[in-house]
């Protein structure tokens, strides 16, 4: 029992003192700030956004020489990615002003959507990643995001994100109202460092929004303040809400149609059970889209569903419903790597999602959320006019985000976990029995021998 | 002339049914079966095992090693287990009283001395041979000093250490501990192993004379009484040398024509008849003086708080774990906690135990009995008479002994109390 | 008497002499698969519930225990937590509170399904023959402040990692310690919880201390009956609310004998069952109400389990004499 007690009374001490906490390092408390703020936090000034427009003027006209393509740049494509990416902001979120700032200066080629890539490799290639698949030209796929490109290294999202907080949305709106999303339009097939996608007058998008519990087909969102895209929406009812910007460009006889969708599962523990289960049996394909790509859910797949590293994941291409065989399927992984498979005759395709998370150890976070990017594209042969123009081919492209989380695998240890608990039981047992088994003996006494 | 006297005649050794005791025994037993009336049938095993025992000193058989023990403390569970048989040895007899005055201080406690006296003749009566082994529990001052004596006698006697503090945790180990080397002792003079089945057997024999028991303490809760006093009292003296089994069947038959009684509505008294919780130096027969004294003036004791009687049988032993360390340490629990003797230095759970008999029995008012030279119990009555004279409950203090001789004032001074009970009972009404 | 009284005092004479343990064991085990299985029936009974219905055990749960979102609901960013948004934490204390005194801290002795898994230890040893340990009254004494002192990080490590002082890798920190988050996932197949978390330094300590509570645990249930309920962070929440509860376990002080049956009986070894004759609410802050005392007492009304004042299970003789008799005889 003094064994027992003591036990007990080290673990309260070591449990109460502080050295033993693990100190948040500088990063990880610098994240957990952007992050707070990001919840809740003000809304930087005015004098911070002139700030920061100056500096990626600054930084654009240094940069804007070495990476626009050599070829004729319309004039839409110099204005600042931030305007032409600019969506509807929300009141209190992190501007999109510097991070975008960051972003053009490495992929101006994303920048100008629609035009022919006849710059040659463009910078992206400079560095290793895999070119994108270009529209024939220097601009990447157009992807919705759920999260702006990122600053620098660092990644788009806190390492929190995940289970903790709010489950790893960007979830914004007023307190008492139901949660918001805010997506954007990124261009580029680098899940990681995509700009925004750049208006085109020429390829107008046009955005679907389709609700759990609403029409079918759904509904199209008005446009946004300063006639920008509007890529935000409220979730009031739990289920899925898939979001579709599809654009239409003409290129000499073929049409280039592409769907950027997202799909954001919008579940809580609270709410009606009812509206829950019913969102979670829901279909998920929208009949009327071009094309799409719908990641195949599990029967028993639950709410709160995160891929993970070495998990095998299905994808349908589908086109007004119907699967497309022979598609060419790309799923390029957040470091960029990439690979291709065909579709089979379902419009199915399965990627075992890589573990490309590297970092040093003591920098590693096991709710590291790193993106990833589907591409399909499939070509037809049909003819038809768009805006007056004819065209004899149509080139579908299908984009699909998500997000992935490390392995458990990777972090955690059943070997460790077994063997320290194996030890206790048999130190603790081995005590006890020999503690019982002193007390049986009889008492002993100490003999002093005087005659030495 | 010469061959009438030539010789003396030598006296004849008297049977013993002849003898001075037996006939303290006879006159006793006589008048407790005689001038009473409606005595129960079943009580008709009882009065002629005492008549066997005490008055014709028949031998009483036992089977296995015989073990005496002096105090309720001796945990007898054990000793069955042992398959040993225990006998109280506790004895009420003035003729044996008056022998151990012989060697015994002046102000001694009559029992003990009778008992003393009784270990110290050739005759012991009851007559169920040399105990194999007393064991002797040290509660009061002159039991304790009683141990080197028995031994002096030629018995084996074995110290039961019992604590005089019962709320502490170290009484509580120190008398388990105790308990455990009684067990050990036990074994060296068996020879046999305590084991698991022997010890559950024995405590179902014991559970079921508990349980009978009780359900007679309870047939006397009835207003008016189904039974006197007087044969509760004979019933659980019976229980220090008799068998068992045989007793508890006895027993349960009494409870069976109790039931009866009651459903017939007998009574054994006069619905006015004062009933009276006895409280005190233990009456063992046939010192049945001061109960009898009380029947006999039309009251009817309808409970006890004595070591012969209530306390010997009442208390009921729990166990958790029917595995023998948690057996033998729950019987160990049950002999030290509830236990009332005067002998611990508080006796708080004595004044609970005494007025909740008296609320449950409804009883009128409290006769306690001290004999003289008992220390112990003359102390508490201070406290004991406070706590009652403070609750309104008339309570009457008797010092007394085993002699005879104060019978005459005795039983003017409880008619007295019992005329003052009938008229605080109409007076109430 | 009339017939509706005589059927009532034969039901309650009935209940009063059942056996006990017996009837305790089934009532446990029902309780046990209900809370273990009971997820695999789509039961569901919210997340509020007074007791170890583990919420790591995802596939078979009927329920979570309160602890865990009340860890998560503390461990809110501070901005959020001291706002109108954490109406929520009031709202789900208080359905907590309606669900505990129901059965007060019955649901201990009766319903939690680690304290079920301690018995069923308790019962391995006892076939095995090896006696149980026992605390002295010193130990006893310091000991039970210990729950008090779980109970307080239990607040306090999630106000600090809202407020940005501890990593979020220690939320929720009694979840992190408590045996049940590893061991009750086990009966629905699902050994991920004994895995050490190598992802940060505070992953590594909380995981290695839970599994080495784990294994304290298992010890320790094997030597003491009920040994985590001294320390359980629950049972202190319970006490700090047990006032208002329905269920409560009363004692008559003046029909005591002190005999000490009901202390040799309790898994807790709660000393006042036996020794404190006055106050009549008798249930102490280790207390599972598992009514074995009730059980064990020979003397008729001293002890009795209420529902609203109404005596549903009292201390009787015969049920007493019935239990120990049977006990006696078929030994169990």
């Amino acid at each position: 029992m003094q064994l027992l007690k003591s036990t007990i009374t080290a673990f309260c001490l070591i449990l109460a003192s502080p050295p033993l906490w693990a100190e948040p390092s500088e990063a990880q408390k610098a994240e957990w700030r952007a992050r707070r703020e990001a919840m809740g936090g003000e809304a930087p000034s005015e004098a911070q956004r002139a700030e920061w427009r100056a500096r990626r003027e600054a930084r654009e006209a240094a940069a804007g020489v070495a990476s626009a393509p050599a070829v004729d740049v319309p004039e839409k494509a110099k204005m600042p990615p931030a305007m032409a990416g600019h969506v509807h902001a929300m009141p209190g979120a992190a501007p999109s002003g510097q991070p975008a700032a960051n972003a053009a200066g490495k992929m101006a080629a994303g920048a100008a959507p629609g035009k022919p890539a006849s710059a040659g490799a463009p910078p992206e290639a400079a560095s290793g990643r895999p070119v994108g698949m270009a529209m024939r030209g220097g601009s990447g796929p157009l992807w919705l995001a759920d999260s702006p490109p990122s600053r620098g290294d660092a990644p788009a999202r806190g390492g929190m994100s995940g289970m903790g907080g709010m489950g790893g949305m960007n979830m914004g709106g007023p307190r008492n109202g139901p949660p918001s999303k805010r997506l954007w339009l990124r261009a580029g097939s680098d899940p990681q460092k995509s700009g925004f996608a750049r208006e085109d007058a020429e390829a107008p998008t046009e955005v679907v929004l389709v609700r759990p519990q609403g029409a079918p087909a759904g509904e199209v969102l008005p446009p946004g303040e300063d006639g920008k895209r509007n890529l935000s929406f409220e979730m009031p009812v739990q289920g899925f809400y898939r979001l579709y910007a599809t654009s239409r460009k003409l290129q000499g006889d073929t049409l280039n149609v592409s769907v950027a969708k997202a799909e954001i599962a919008n579940f809580s523990h609270g709410g009606d059970e009812e509206e829950r289960a019913q969102g979670m049996a829901a279909q998920r394909v929208l009949e009327s889209a071009l094309i799409e790509i719908v990641r195949e859910r599990a029967a028993d797949e639950k709410m709160f569903f995160q891929l993970k590293s070495g998990d095998e994941q299905a994808y349908l291409v589908l086109q007004k419903g119907l699967p497309v065989q022979g598609a060419r399927v790309r799923f390029v992984s957040y470091e960029g790597w990439s690979k291709e498979v065909l579709s089979d005759e379902q419009g199915r395709v399965v990627f075992r999602i890589v573990r490309d998370y590297f970092p040093a150890w003591e920098e590693f976070r096991k709710r590291f959320k790193a993106s990833y990017l589907i591409i399909a594209e499939a070509n037809a042969a049909e003819k038809g006019t768009y805006k007056e123009q004819p065209y004899s081919n149509v080139r579908y492209q299908a984009t699909l985000a998500g997000s992935y989380y490390p392995s458990p695998a990777d972090y955690r240890s059943y070997a460790w976990g077994l063997g320290i608990g194996l030890l206790i039981v048999l130190f603790g047992g081995t005590a006890v029995y020999l503690y019982r088994r002193r007390r049986v003996k009889p008492y002993r006494e100490v003999h002093f021998d005087d005659g030495r | 002339m010469a061959n009438e006297t030539s010789g003396v005649i030598p006296i004849q050794p008297v049977p013993y049914a002849r003898s001075r005791q037996a006939g303290e025994a006879q006159t006793v037993l006589d008048h407790i079966v005689d001038d009473f009336q409606d005595n129960p049938q079943a009580m008709q095993y009882f009065y002629d095992l005492f008549r066997r025992v005490y008055c014709h000193g028949e031998a009483v058989p036992h089977s296995g090693k015989l073990v005496g023990t002096t105090c309720i403390q001796a945990p007898e569970e054990l000793i069955y287990a042992f398959g040993a048989t225990p006998v109280r040895l506790c004895n009420g007899s003035y003729h044996y009283d008056q022998r151990g005055a012989d060697f015994m201080p002046a102000k001694s406690c009559s029992l003990v001395k009778a008992t003393l006296g009784m270990l110290s003749s050739e005759t012991v009566i009851p007559k169920l041979g040399k105990p194999d082994l007393v064991v002797n529990p040290t509660t009061c001052d002159q039991k304790k000093k009683a141990s080197a004596m028995i031994e002096g006698m030629g018995y084996a006697v074995h110290d039961l250490e019992f604590p005089n503090v019962k709320e502490s945790e170290a009484a509580r180990v120190y008398w388990r501990r105790s308990v455990r080397e009684f067990a050990s002792e036990l074994r060296k003079l068996t020879g046999q192993r305590l084991s698991r089945a022997k010890l559950k057997a024995a405590m179902a024999m014991t559970g079921r004379a508990q349980a009978a028991f009780r359900q007679l303490h309870n047939f006397r809760r009835q207003a008016p009484s189904l039974i006197l006093g007087k044969d509760a009292f004979l019933v659980t003296n019976a229980y220090f040398f008799d068998d068992i089994e045989r007793w508890t069947a006895a027993v349960e038959k009494l409870n069976a024509e109790l039931a009866e009684r009651q459903a017939a509505g007998f009574r054994a008294v006069q619905s006015k008849a004062p009933r009276v919780v006895f409280t005190g130096s233990p009456p063992i027969f046939p010192n049945l003086k001061l109960p009898l004294l009380i029947e006999e003036a039309g009251g009817v004791v309808v409970a006890d708080e004595t070591c012969s009687a209530n306390r010997m049988l009442y208390d009921m032993t729990a166990v958790d774990e029917w595995l023998l360390g948690d057996m033998v340490d729950s019987l160990a629990d049950k002999y030290l906690k509830p236990c009332t003797c005067p002998i611990f230095t508080r006796n708080d759970d004595r004044k609970r135990r005494l007025r909740e008999l008296v609320s449950q029995f409804n009883a009128d008012g409290v006769v306690y009995q001290a004999f003289s030279g008992c220390q112990v119990y003359e102390m508490e009555f201070r406290s004991v008479a406070e706590e009652f004279n403070a609750a309104g409950i008339p309570i009457l203090y008797i010092e007394t002994d085993y002699s005879p001789d104060d019978q005459g004032q005795l039983s003017t001074r409880i008619e007295a109390f019992l005329e003052s009970l009938k008229n605080r009972k109409k007076q109430r009404a | 008497m009339t017939a509706a009284e005589s059927v009532l005092q034969r039901v309650r004479g009935a209940v009063n002499r059942v056996d006990f343990n017996r009837f305790r064991f089934w009532f446990q085990l029902v309780a046990f698969v209900l809370f273990v299985y009971g997820g695999y029936l789509a039961i569901d009974l919210g997340s509020k519930l007074p007791f170890f219905s583990c919420g790591y055990n995802q596939e078979g749960r009927a329920g979570v225990c309160y602890l865990l979102p009340l860890q998560h609901q503390l461990g809110r960013s501070w901005a959020m937590l001291f706002s109108v948004a954490s109406l929520v934490i009031l709202t789900g204390f208080l359905t907590f509170a309606a669900w505990f005194i129901v059965l007060n801290k019955g649901w201990c002795g009766f319903v939690c399904p680690l304290g079920t898994l301690q018995d069923w230890i308790t019962l391995l040893r006892r076939s095995l023959g090896i006696r149980f340990a026992s605390y002295t009254h010193g130990q006893f004494a310091q000991l039970t402040r210990i729950k008090y002192v779980l109970l307080a990080l239990m607040i306090l490590i999630p106000l600090g990692i809202g407020g940005g002082f501890l990593s979020p890798d220690s939320s929720p920190p009694f979840c992190l310690i408590c045996p049940a988050r590893m061991l009750l996932p086990i009966f629905t197949g699902d050994f991920s919880q004994f895995t050490i978390d190598f992802s940060s330094k505070t992953a590594i300590f909380m995981t290695a201390l839970g599994i080495s509570v784990t294994g304290l645990f298992l010890v320790g249930s094997f030597v003491k009956k009920r040994f985590f309920c001294f320390f359980c962070p629950m049972s202190a929440l319970h006490y700090l609310i047990s006032k208002a509860a329905l269920f409560k376990l009363k004692k008559d002080g003046s029909k005591c004998t002190r005999c000490g049956d009901c202390y040799a009986v309790c898994d807790m070894e709660i000393k006042e069952i036996a020794d404190d004759v006055t106050r009549p609410d008798i249930m102490t802050d280790d207390c599972t109400l598992c009514l074995k005392c009730v059980a064990s007492c020979p003397e008729p009304g001293a002890l009795k389990a209420t529902f609203v004042g109404i005596p549903i299970f009292e201390s009787t003789e015969e049920g007493f004499i019935k239990r120990m008799n049977k006990a006696c005889k078929h030994g169990k």
